[in-house]
């Protein structure tokens, strides 16, 4: 048997280092057992994945069922208008959103991309239906894409590059100055005067002083090891 | 008489303890613990399905589901095929999907001369549990061919299982006048780096009985109230190593038997938790004064008055008529944000101590000690589990962090006590 120098514990003789203090196991007289079977075992278990074909099952059919009843009530009865549409565009948009919860460990990139595509749609249908004044195009589309665009962004640099708190705080802060920017120019463009920025200046003032905060702490070693002790992150 | 239960019609509440641990589920997050017995012979895979196939039917606690309700969840007896022994795992107490395993919420796992019993803490604690690992180990046994009998924790497989084995004895108990109100006060956080997903990093002492035993006589106090000071000792060291910005309150949250002091023969959860706790700002504390601190926090508390106006502020909770009519979702909004915000900063560790393990003396022979482990904590930090039986004392700590700093530091003040102490562990150690 062979104990740890530094905690004075004896050791498993499969044990090459203690296990308390990570000290190298040396004994001349009884060498570590390599054949022995370990105390616990090697093989890694995995949680079997939840069988969610009920709940898909239910949402597909009820979401189907009343877009095709509203779609055949105004077909023969309430005639007027293709209100219907809205109802059987808004069914589909409810099913892509449920996309996540019935597909287990889906892309969450290729799901905020279908949310965002399932949005424009939406949108593309209503504007057909009351062409304005070209709301869509100059304002709902370029906002919408950006919006998905700006959400897949975060994801993706999550999932990729292990992200920590504070470099994902510092992206999105840039994204919402982005965004806040963006849609004061359309709205202008909607209304057919120059692009400025007047209000988003101040929402974005203030995201560009957080982030040059946040960029300084994130550079700085010692500042970022305080902020993650003292705000245990 | 003892009443029969019509096991297709029947549906069970959820015990006052086990609402809450459903709401703390998350993809990498199950209340699970394990508690094992450590034969000494090798484990047979195909004998033990057999032992868990014959056991199971006298469980009727343990052979059901998780179903949601509108209000609450509530457990349906399930009679999917299962639950099927496995090979054992190096991570145990993972994740336990409500819907995967044919639903079971129960896993039984084979490694050498190990049987483990994995349990979603809403089903049972760990004195419940124990009663079907010890039948389940004696059927086995049986099987194997030894001559097993029936009681002291080896319940009769013949027998229909008694309907006060299911009730929920909380609200049978629960009659105080007035309920005290608790400590709001934050404790230290253990700091580390957390292992990824799948990870759990279990150290396990074994210490001899008589030796521990004969420790805690000459300081005078029992063996909890023993292991309950050196693992609040570690904890003070451990906050005095990380040289925090402001010192708190160290404290420790123990499962208290309810059995002990309520009589039920109830196999579902019958626990309450007492909080111990040192506060290092009125200055810094020695051993022996973190000892009588525990020796007389345990004395003062631990008593059925005082357990029993504690029980009777949870069950007063899921009286309230507001709470009743509260949805489910809702309900679990507010629980999860109460035990993430203000419940588990109550604590810097758990300890649960299972107490010594009383089986058929015929089973002696073939166990060599039982293990528990309270399975992966909800922060990082980590939880310890005593048990003891025969000449072995079993202390296991669970982590989610890959320092084991108060894992060092408590094995090491039961070295310097006096004690010896083999380490095992699955953490991976290998030598450079």
């Amino acid at each position: 048997m062979s104990y740890c120098v530094n905690c004075g514990v004896e050791l498993h003789k499969t044990c090459s280092v203690c296990p308390l203090c990570n000290t190298k196991v040396y004994n001349p007289g009884q060498p570590v057992d390599k054949k022995s079977p370990t105390p616990f075992p090697e093989r890694r278990g995995y949680t079997a994945p939840a069988r969610r074909t009920d709940v898909m099952l239910l949402i597909s059919i009820v979401l189907a069922v009343t877009a095709g009843v509203c779609g055949l009530l105004n077909l023969f009865i309430f005639q007027g208008t293709h209100w219907s549409l809205y109802v059987i565009g808004g069914c589909i948009l409810v099913w892509v959103f449920c996309l996540p919860i019935f597909i287990h460990r889906m892309n969450s990139c290729l799901s905020i991309a279908l949310d965002g595509a399932g949005i424009v749609l939406y949108f593309g249908m209503i504007a057909w239906l009351h062409p304005g004044r070209g709301w869509y195009l100059s304002l709902a589309f370029p906002l919408t894409v950006l919006a998905t665009g700006l959400i897949l962004l975060p994801a993706v640099y999550v999932k990729r590059f292990h992200a920590s708190i504070l470099s994902c705080s510092a992206l999105i802060l840039g994204e919402i100055a982005v965004f806040t920017s963006a849609v004061e120019i359309f709205i202008d463009l909607f209304r057919q005067t120059a692009p400025s920025i007047t209000w988003s200046a101040i929402v974005l003032t203030c995201c560009i002083v957080i982030d040059a905060a946040l960029i300084t702490i994130i550079r700085r070693t010692r500042l970022r090891e305080e902020v993650r002790r003292r705000m245990h992150i | 008489m003892k009443k029969r239960l019509n096991t297709r019609t029947a549906w069970y509440r959820l015990d006052l303890s086990a609402i809450v641990y459903p709401t703390l589920q998350r993809r990498n997050f199950s209340s699970v613990y394990r508690i094992s017995a450590v034969l000494k012979e090798t484990v047979e895979a195909d004998l033990l399905q057999r032992a868990v196939d014959m056991t199971l039917p006298r469980f009727p606690a343990f052979k059901v589901m998780m179903r949601k309700g509108v209000f609450w969840r509530y457990l349906e007896p399930n009679d999917r095929p299962g639950p099927f022994v496995e090979p054992d795992i190096v991570n145990p107490c993972m994740p336990m999907s409500f819907q995967g395993s044919s639903r079971y919420l129960i896993r039984i796992y084979y490694y050498q001369n190990r049987i483990s019993l994995e349990v979603f803490h809403s089903l049972s604690d760990g004195s419940g549990a124990l009663y079907l690992l010890r039948t389940m180990t004696a059927v086995y046994l049986r099987l194997k061919g030894y001559k097993v009998p029936v009681g002291q924790g080896v319940l009769d497989l013949y027998e229909e299982p008694d309907e006060e084995e299911l009730e929920d004895a909380y609200i049978r108990y629960a009659s105080s006048r007035v309920r005290p109100p608790r400590s709001k006060e934050k404790t230290y956080r253990i700091r580390g780096t957390r292992e990824p997903f799948y990870t759990l990093n279990i150290i396990t002492g074994i210490l001899p009985v008589q030796q521990v035993l004969s420790v805690s006589k000459q300081f005078q106090v029992s063996v909890t109230e023993y292991l309950n000071a050196v693992l609040l000792y570690a904890l003070l060291k451990k906050q005095e190593e990380d040289h925090v910005f402001r010192e708190l309150p160290v404290s420790i949250a123990m499962p208290v038997n309810l059995r002990r002091f309520f009589p039920s023969k109830t196999l579902r959860n019958f626990i309450t938790m007492v909080y111990p706790s040192i506060d290092p700002r009125m200055g810094s504390y020695t051993f022996e004064e973190i000892l009588l601190q525990v020796h007389h926090y345990m004395r003062y508390y631990i008593n059925s008055k005082f357990l029993n106006a504690d029980i009777t502020t949870n069950a007063a909770v899921t009286r309230h008529p507001l709470i009743r009519i509260v949805p489910l979702f809702f309900k679990d909004f507010v629980v999860r944000q109460f035990y993430k915000r203000v419940q588990d900063k109550h604590s810097s560790a758990g300890l649960t101590n299972l107490g010594v393990v009383e089986t058929p003396e015929e089973m002696r022979p073939h166990i060599e000690r039982f293990d528990v482990l309270m399975g992966q904590p909800f922060s990082a930090r980590t939880n310890c589990a005593v048990i003891s039986y025969g000449d072995y004392l079993s202390i296991s700590f669970a982590s989610s962090i890959v320092e084991a700093d108060v894992e060092r530091l408590f094995f090491r003040k039961l070295v310097q006590d006096g004690i010896h102490v083999k380490i095992e562990s699955n953490r991976n150690t290998e030598a450079e």
